[in-house]
């Protein structure tokens, strides 16, 4: 979280992909930092995934990367 | 308004006392007395809730009651009548407490009088603290930062800052900031483009405690921020320009010295406290509050080192003339600023001219050159003249009026030189402009266009030039206003 | 907490908020920062053929340990390649 707070006061907007055991710890992050950067929270757990399995999380994750990436249109 | 202490009575006597003070001590005996003979009698102590012993005596801990008694010494005696002071007895003085607590004959063994000591709620950290109770509510919203921000990191990463660090805007040091003046803080200073977003005297300063001003700059900052906003000087232009300049702060009057401003030596260099918060104090106010950020609204090609802070004191002591605030009109003696837009400041070597002819002939060829040689009337300027320069003009007489007038007429220009194409250069005025552009003249400044200051160190036969922005419909005039 | 005062004109929210988003993925360098955990090698594989198959450019970056922020060099790296980025994967 430190790398994309950093990276946007750079004026690089950015987000970051963690598993769904991160997002208390990354609500406290944000405090401490003054500052929330996107994120993308996918299925608990990450460590024992085969390949197949990893590959099918980031499908599952792309329309989130992609909102993370993109304003939306109009 | 401070919660009232609980037990401060409406009606009843109530005295103060500390163990710390020897009167104090002394007066038990009449403590004792008066309790007998007045059960309504509240023993408040400040210092240590065991004295005095027996008579029931409230602990004033946090102190809140003896602020809200208005205690300034220990002992003292206080009748209370519908919720006010109606008699107090300060120190002891029997006479006075019989009278007041209509008791008779108290303590016949003590002397008639003993003064008292300083009540506790005066000291300090104690007196702050009470003070800030009865200060009003700030209305700025409160920006929480997280537990590992640098407050000084904070206010860069907020977009706060004007490139260098800022003062953090504490609530207490804002607080201490508004001491500088009666105004009330909710009071509204300016409205302030591009945003058109409300600076009240709050938020002038919040920005003033950025910059690094002392509470007896603000009012000057103030003033600085309602000349800004006017029509006539037109910060929402300047704010959008592409051109160079930025507010330039002039300063006259009493003030000047109050302040311990710099009107002499490296006037409009480093170094002056007051110089240097009181413009920065600006131009954070209508950055922050008016929203004109660089790469955003404001779009200069390249700007100034004077966009951060320009402000000097004009040089009246030694000036040949009277300040430009009272040419301005300003009743003489009163503190004022003058606001002008304008770019970096250029410089104009003359050390041979000891006529003032001669002196103003050098002058108006720089003055030519604001903006372009060959552009007429547009730009305004401010011509800031030192005190060697200065005093060619004292010793000959010249008044303010003669030289403006004689600079002007020395800038009366062929219009064949201004033309389009003259002197092989592109730039210039259409030649349709002139009827006859052989036997025409245009003048460099419109009339007004042409300020003149007196400031700087006494050693050095050079002045200054500080182009101005462009005037008229879209542009700036520059503005005086007197401090509050 | 410490707390500041406000000295803006309040028009934008308090909170620090995240940068606008790019306007359109095609041409856009996108960064994919690996902050090497297990498995974040494959799901960056995986997101950097989907980005460019959507007419993304992708970079890709690597920070020598999860357990510490990437170094100033790398993050320079980044800003100066990128549009945006991407971290992954915590856990």
């Amino acid at each position: 979280m430190h790398d994309i707070t950093s990276l946007e006061e750079r004026g690089i907007p950015g987000a970051f992909v963690a598993s769904s055991e991160f997002e208390e710890a990354a609500v406290a992050q944000g405090r401490s930092l003054g500052f929330s950067p996107l994120a993308i929270f996918v299925r608990h757990p990450i460590q024992d995934r085969t390949d197949a399995e990893m590959v099918a999380i980031a499908d599952r994750a792309l329309d989130r990367v992609l909102a993370a990436l993109v304003a939306p249109a109009g | 308004m401070t919660d009232a202490a609980e037990w401060v009575p409406r009606d009843g006597l109530v005295v103060v006392v500390k163990r710390g003070c020897p009167t104090c001590n002394t007066v038990l005996p009449a403590l004792v007395e008066l309790r007998e003979a007045r059960r309504d009698l509240v023993v408040v102590t400040q210092d240590d809730p065991a004295f005095p012993e027996g008579l029931g005596a409230i602990f004033d801990e946090d102190l809140r009651g003896s602020h809200r008694l208005g205690i300034e010494v220990v002992p003292t005696l206080v009748e209370r009548v519908a919720g006010e002071n109606r008699r107090v007895a300060i120190g002891w003085n029997r006479e006075e407490w019989q009278e007041l607590s209509r008791v008779s004959d108290l303590a016949p063994d003590l002397p008639a009088a003993r003064p008292g000591c300083g009540a506790l709620n005066l000291e300090e950290p104690h007196a702050s603290r009470l003070a800030e109770l009865d200060s009003r509510p700030l209305s700025a919203r409160a920006v929480g930062l997280g537990d590992d921000e640098d407050p000084i990191e904070a206010c860069f990463t907020r977009g706060w800052s004007d490139g260098l660090p800022v003062v953090p805007p504490t609530a207490q040091r804002v607080r201490r900031m508004l001491t500088g003046t009666a105004r009330p803080p909710d009071e509204l200073v300016a409205v302030v483009p591009p945003d058109y977003a409300s600076a009240t005297v709050e938020k002038v300063a919040i920005n003033a405690v950025m910059a690094g001003c002392l509470p007896e700059h603000l009012p000057v900052v103030l003033a600085c921020v309602e000349a800004a906003c006017t029509e006539e000087f037109n910060w929402h232009g300047l704010a959008a320009t592409t051109y160079f300049s930025g507010p330039v702060v002039v300063v006259n009057g009493p003030i000047r010295r109050q302040l311990g401003m710099s009107w002499g030596i490296n006037a409009l260099g480093q170094g002056n406290r007051a110089n240097l918060t009181i413009g920065r104090a600006l131009q954070l106010t209508l950055r922050n509050v008016g929203g004109a950020r660089p790469g955003e609204v404001d779009r200069a090609t390249l700007g100034n080192p004077g966009k951060l802070s320009f402000c000097f004191a004009e040089n009246e002591e030694g000036s040949p003339w009277e300040p430009l605030a009272q040419a301005r009109g300003v009743a003489a003696g009163r503190s004022a600023v003058t606001l002008f837009a304008g770019e970096g400041p250029r410089g104009v070597v003359d050390q041979l001219s000891r006529e003032p002819e001669s002196l103003s002939r050098s002058l108006a060829m720089a003055l030519r050159t604001v903006a372009h040689p060959k552009l007429p009337l547009g730009f305004d300027a401010m011509l800031v003249v030192t005190p060697e320069h200065g005093r060619v003009f004292r010793e000959a007489g010249w008044t303010r009026q003669k030289l403006e007038r004689r600079l002007l007429e020395l800038l009366q220009i062929p219009a064949r030189e201004m033309i389009r194409g003259a002197g092989g250069c592109a730039e210039g005025v259409p030649a349709s402009m002139f009827e006859d552009s052989e036997s025409s003249t245009i003048p460099k400044f419109r009339p007004g266009g042409l300020l003149l200051v007196h400031a700087g160190g006494g050693a050095g036969l050079f002045s200054a030039i500080i182009g101005g922005w462009i005037n008229g419909e879209g542009g700036s005039q520059p503005l005086t206003r007197e401090i509050q | 907490m410490t707390t500041l005062l406000d000295p803006t004109g309040e028009l934008s929210p308090v909170t620090r908020q995240p940068l606008p988003r790019l306007e359109g993925l095609t041409g856009a360098t996108i960064g994919l920062l690996d902050i090497s955990k297990p498995r974040g090698d494959v799901f960056l594989d995986r997101l950097q053929s989907l980005l460019e198959s959507r007419g993304a450019k992708v970079e890709r970056f690597r920070k020598p340990t999860f357990a510490k922020n990437a170094p100033p060099d790398l993050r320079r790296e980044i800003a100066e390649r990128c549009d945006a980025v991407i971290e992954a994967l915590a856990d």
